[in-house]
This record gives C-alpha cells, sequence and structure tokens, in this order.
C-alpha cells in the first residue's frame, strides 16, 4: 500500500471517529475561508459589473459635462451642480471638429408619465439618435427614433424595458402605445433590451425614457443641455487629439473651469482602483478569521499529539522515524484545514448562488484556488510545533504512557 | 548477535532524584537462542529489553549489534534497524485499534524503507491463515479476544523477517490456557524459523520455555544459566 495513501486514509478513519470534534476543530478555518471567498466573490462582481457598464459605452466615447470635475487630482463635487449648461450652437461647432463621428445632446427630467394602465414617477432623457448608439443600446421591440423625428419635433419616446412594464404590463404591449409626459402625448415606438443598471452607481436606464430633444424644450425654455456625449473615429485620432481640439473650441465660447472632459476609461481606472483597495482591505481583515481558524487546529493537534503518545510509541517501536510522525500530524492538520477550507467554500458558493439575484457576485477560479491554497498552508503551518511535539517523543517514552 | 557492555542506564526523575535502572550490565545473545529474563518488578529486566530493542540508549556502556556499535547511530538509522531487525511483542498487545487487522499487521512495511522481496499483503494473509486468524483481517482489534490480538501482534512483528523478536511478559494479559499457546507459538518460531527470542516475564512457567534463563535483580544480573 501507498505510503501517502495509508496516512492519509489514517487520518480519515481518525475524523470518522471523532466528527464533532473534527467540525468543531474546522469550524474557524471554514467561516475564514467562507468571508475570504464570500468578500472576494462580492468584490469581484461588483468590480465586474462597473466594467461592464462602462464597456457598452465603447472607448472611442466621450462626455463634456459642466463645471470641473477633476481638480488638482480629485474630484470636485460641487462641480457637478454647477448650473452651466451648453446649447446648440456648441452642439454644431463640436459636431464640425474633425475625428468626431456623432454627438447627443443629453438634457433629462423627473417627471409624471401617465398610460392607459397606469401612472409612474420616470426620468425622461432628451437626446438625438445619436444617443443609442453611443450608449450601444439595442431594440427589444419596435425601433429607436431617428433623425428626421428629432427634426420634425416627432412626439416619439422610446422606453426601457422596466417602465415599459411598470406602464404597459408588458413591454410588447407598450409599442404603438400613446403615453402621456407631463400631459403632452407621446406615442411609444420602441422597448430596448434590459441594460441592467442602477443599484451600483450608472444610470438604471432600464427605468428610462428617451424622447428626441426637440420635444424636450417645453421642460426646457432656454433650450440647453446638461451633458454631450460623443464618438470619436479612434482609428485616426487619438484620443488626446480629439481632447485637445475639443478643449480648444470649447474655450471659445466658455471658461476653463466651466466644462470638463470625461471618458469612460479613465473613470473605470479610479473606479477599478478603489475597489481594488477596498476588497484588499476588506479580504485582509477577514483574513485573521483564518488566523484565529488555524490557532483552533493548533491546539487541538497538541491535545491530539497527547491522546496519541501510546500510539506513536508503537509506531515507532515498529520502525516509524521522527520524519514519519511529524508527516502523520501534519497531514492530518493539513486534512483538518483543507475539510473546513472546502466547506466554507461550498458554503460561499451556495450563498454565491443566491445573492446573484440580488446583486452581481461571482467565484472566479483565483479564489477556489487562493482558498484550497491558503487552508493547506494555514494546516501546514499551524500544524508544525504539534507535530514536531509528536516526533519528539521519546519512543520509551511514549509506549509506556498509559 | 547483540553484545552490551558494561552498560548502565540511569533516568534523572527530577534534578534531585536519579533512578540507576541497570547497573554495569554486560550480556551476550547469540543468535538463535531462545532467552527469559526473569525478575521481581523493578528489577530493570523491561529497561534491558527495551535497549536490547533499541527503543532507548544506555547512559553509558556499549550496546553492538552484529558487531556495530550503536552509538554511531542516528535516530532514522535506529528506526531502521527496528523496523527491519527486531519484532515486538507486548503485554497489552499494543495494536492500534483505528486500524484493521490486516492494516495492524503491513504497519511495518509501510515503514520500511528497504525494497521488500514479498508483497506485504500477501505475507499477512498468509500467517493469519497460518496462525488460524483466517476472516479476521477486516476486524478491528478491540473486536477480537486478547489471544487474537496478541497473535495478530506476533505477526505484525514476523513482517519484516526480523532476526530478533523481543517479548515483554507476552501472557500477562492472557488466561494460562491462552498464555501457554502462545507461549508455544513463539516457541515454534524459534526452533523452526531459527529466530532469536528474548522474553521478559516474572512468570516461571513462562521462562520455562527457554533454553537460557537470566534473572536480574536491582538492576545487575545474578544468574544466567543454561536450563537446556
Amino acid at each position: 500500500m501507498n505510503y501517502l495513501f495509508f496516512v492519509v486514509k489514517n487520518a480519515i478513519e481518525d475524523f470518522k471517529k471523532n466528527k464533532t470534534q473534527t467540525f468543531l476543530t474546522s469550524l474557524g478555518i471554514m467561516i475564514g475561508v467562507f468571508a475570504v471567498v464570500m468578500l472576494m466573490a462580492l468584490g469581484l462582481g461588483l468590480k465586474k459589473y462597473i466594467n461592464d457598464q462602462f464597456a457598452q459605452l465603447g472607448k472611442n466615447t466621450l462626455f463634456i459635462v459642466p463645471g470641473k470635475i477633476i481638480q488638482g487630482g480629485s474630484f470636485n463635487v460641487a462641480a457637478t451642480l454647477q448650473s452651466v449648461k451648453f446649447d446648440n450652437r456648441d452642439l454644431a461647432r463640436i459636431r464640425k471638429l474633425r475625428g468626431v463621428e456623432e454627438v447627443a445632446p443629453i438634457y433629462s427630467a423627473q417627471t409624471q408619465v401617465k398610460s392607459s394602465k397606469g401612472s409612474e414617477e420616470g426620468t425622461i432623457i432628451f437626446s438625438n439618435e445619436a444617443f443609442f448608439e453611443i450608449n450601444g443600446f439595442k431594440i427589444k421591440i419596435g425601433r429607436f427614433f431617428d433623425q428626421n423625428e428629432v427634426i420634425k419635433r416627432s412626439k416619439v419616446v422610446v422606453l426601457g424595458s422596466k417602465i415599459a412594464e411598470k406602464l404597459f404590463g408588458k413591454p410588447d404591449l407598450a409599442v404603438n402605445q400613446r403615453l402621456s409626459v407631463s400631459r403632452i402625448s407621446y406615442t411609444v415606438i420602441g422597448v430596448i433590451e434590459p441594460e441592467g443598471g442602477g443599484g451600483f452607481g450608472g444610470p438604471d436606464y432600464d427605468n428610462y425614457l428617451f424622447a428626441p430633444y426637440t420635444t424636450g424644450y417645453i421642460f426646457n425654455p432656454q433650450k440647453d443641455f446638461s451633458r454631450i456625449a460623443l464618438q470619436f473615429d479612434d482609428e485616426k485620432f487619438t484620443l488626446q487629439e480629439i481632447k485637445d481640439s475639443i478643449i480648444r473650441e470649447m474655450l471659445k465660447r466658455h471658461n476653463d473651469d466651466s466644462f470638463s472632459l470625461i471618458e469612460p476609461g479613465e473613470i473605470l481606472r479610479a473606479v477599478n482602483s478603489i475597489f481594488s483597495i477596498l476588497n484588499f482591505v476588506l479580504v485582509a481583515i477577514a483574513s485573521i478569521s483564518l488566523v484565529v481558524g488555524g490557532i483552533g487546529i493548533m491546539n487541538i493537534m497538541f491535545v491530539t499529539v497527547t491522546e496519541k503518545t501510546r500510539e506513536i510509541g508503537i509506531r515507532r517501536a515498529i520502525g516509524a522515524r521522527k520524519k514519519d510522525i511529524l508527516f502523520q500530524f501534519i497531514v492530518e492538520s493539513t486534512l483538518l484545514s483543507l475539510f473546513g477550507g472546502s466547506i466554507g467554500l461550498g458554503l460561499a458558493f451556495l450563498l454565491t448562488l443566491l445573492v446573484q439575484r440580488f446583486i452581481p457576485a461571482y467565484i472566479d477560479i483565483y479564489s477556489v484556488l487562493l482558498a484550497l491554497g491558503v487552508s493547506s498552508f494555514v494546516g501546514i503551518i499551524f500544524g508544525v510545533f504539534p507535530a514536531k511535539k509528536a516526533a519528539d517523543l521519546s519512543p520509551i517514552e511514549a509506549i509506556r504512557y498509559q | 548477535m547483540i553484545i552490551l557492555e558494561r552498560v548502565n542506564k540511569i533516568y534523572h526523575i527530577d534534578q534531585e532524584f536519579t533512578l540507576h535502572v541497570l547497573k554495569k550490565v554486560s550480556l551476550k545473545i547469540r543468535k538463535g537462542e531462545f532467552i527469559s529474563i526473569i525478575g521481581p518488578s523493578g528489577s530493570g529486566k523491561s529497561t534491558l529489553m527495551y535497549l536490547v530493542g533499541l527503543l532507548d540508549r544506555p547512559t553509558s556502556g556499549k550496546i553492538l549489534v552484529e558487531g556495530k556499535e550503536i552509538e554511531t547511530f542516528n535516530d532514522d538509522d535506529l528506526s531502521s534497524l527496528r523496523n527491519e531487525f527486531v519484532g515486538f511483542v507486548f503485554q497489552q498487545f499494543n495494536l492500534i485499534n483505528k486500524l484493521t487487522v490486516l492494516e495492524n499487521i503491513i504497519l511495518p512495511t509501510i515503514y520500511s524503507r528497504k525494497r521488500l522481496d514479498f508483497n506485504p499483503k500477501e505475507r499477512a494473509l498468509y500467517f493469519l491463515k497460518k496462525f488460524g486468524l483466517e476472516g479476521k483481517e477486516t476486524a478491528y482489534p478491540n473486536k477480537i479476544s486478547g489471544g487474537q490480538q496478541q497473535r495478530v501482534a506476533i505477526i505484525r512483528a514476523l513482517m519484516m523477517k526480523p532476526k530478533l523478536i523481543l517479548a515483554d511478559e507476552p501472557t500477562g494479559n492472557l488466561d494460562s490456557k491462552t498464555g501457554l499457546e502462545i507461549m508455544k507459538l513463539i516457541a515454534k518460531l524459534n526452533h523452526e524459523e531459527k529466530i532469536t527470542v528474548l522474553v521478559v516475564t516474572h512468570d516461571i512457567q513462562v521462562a520455562s520455555f527457554a533454553e537460557r534463563l537470566i534473572e536480574i535483580k536491582d538492576g545487575k544480573i545474578c544468574r544466567d544459566t543454561k536450563v537446556r
């Protein structure tokens, strides 16, 4: 019989005989691994979610927003409240710039929306046909509005999937229905695919309505926009070239501190680094429970060594070397720890499946490897001292131990 | 085969109290002998056996195994010698209760460093059959009788084809009939397999199986006679 197999089988037989003790001993590691894996799963889920949101925008997208958002390397929250707005002339100037492919003005309003079935509070975004392309929206049913409808000030509206459901029961039933937005009647021409936004940063587009900006002047008599979104040709022009030419153009009509250019990639990097740090700190805190679990294992292993003194003596008498005894106990503590780690991992996996319905979370292969690696490592490290004690027992004293 | 020269064994219980268990014991164990060591409790006979069995080292004096002084051996060497050269049989049988009979028997082969010229399982089953324990291989030691346990212990001692079997009160936990059977078995191994046997006992009937009788008292050999 293979040596390792024999040692492992021995340890497992021991665990089977002391099920309660085995379970309680590995409980610490179980909780530790569970906490660490769960936090990593939530962190990863959140990060992936945010990345997906930004990925939709594409790397050739830029936003012009009012105020100086980043000042001296830090976010200037007050800037976003500034009232400087952009208008049609800005739009026309930006559109003319070389490399700029699509430009969408954005104005949004919070308003009461009524359908034949009911009434909802909703956010309506007034923009043009380019908005859908820039945001990477896909149509679920019906169609987007086109340039012609924007020019003609057609009272048409495209709905997010959730608001369509709220107003008409089913998205399929929404198209061609009439809708009143602040008492102005609009015709629903399409419903977009669910975007899955909201909850964590990012706009909840599924609850939004989208209408031609030309029809929004009733809410917005100054005819200005709170943001301009644009897409540029990233094959012929670099991001910096485009940024420079936009800034040059904007400075002709605005102050330097009254507008900012935001690129999704920049925000993404900032958010990612914040999440990485946050996640690392949380995981580090959770790791303390792994150490506590390891100490629990060490404690029980010391007791086990005393309990097994005679067995150690017998093994030594029939030829086991110190190393064999050392190995036997390290295998035992490692298996204990791995057992706890695996159960913790299993629990984390189940809980992840459960929470995935509500918040983004997922376990990747690195979390699994890390969980199993760390539990083996804890088992080995905290098993060494008890195992050393066992190996160093004098054979003669061990065998005479009553 | 084994020579003890002026061996002393002193146990230091604490800083003030020491126990001089063996006093300048010299002994020569020849190949194929059947020796009984007798003496009252605390006379040092078990200590002598454990020294011969390489479970312990003398405080002073020399122990030579097949001409080699064990002083020069490290712990691993002694372990290997115990594994290959000696087979132990104890009063309390000393089987590991969580292992099956078969696993207990092949345990010495697991710890062996040398290439085995036999299949451990086959050899174990052969002995189990020979010693009337057929069908007990998957039983656990605490589920079989004392006599059966002692036979399992003897098989375990025989697994590595030892040159020497050391038995410490092998019949101490058995009734007299079973004890007699065990002694006959040990005697048979000495006769047929030419294995050297050293039995430690305070039972004269057990000692009478031996051809050489060593009496020990207060840590000294007071009599060493050939009885057969």
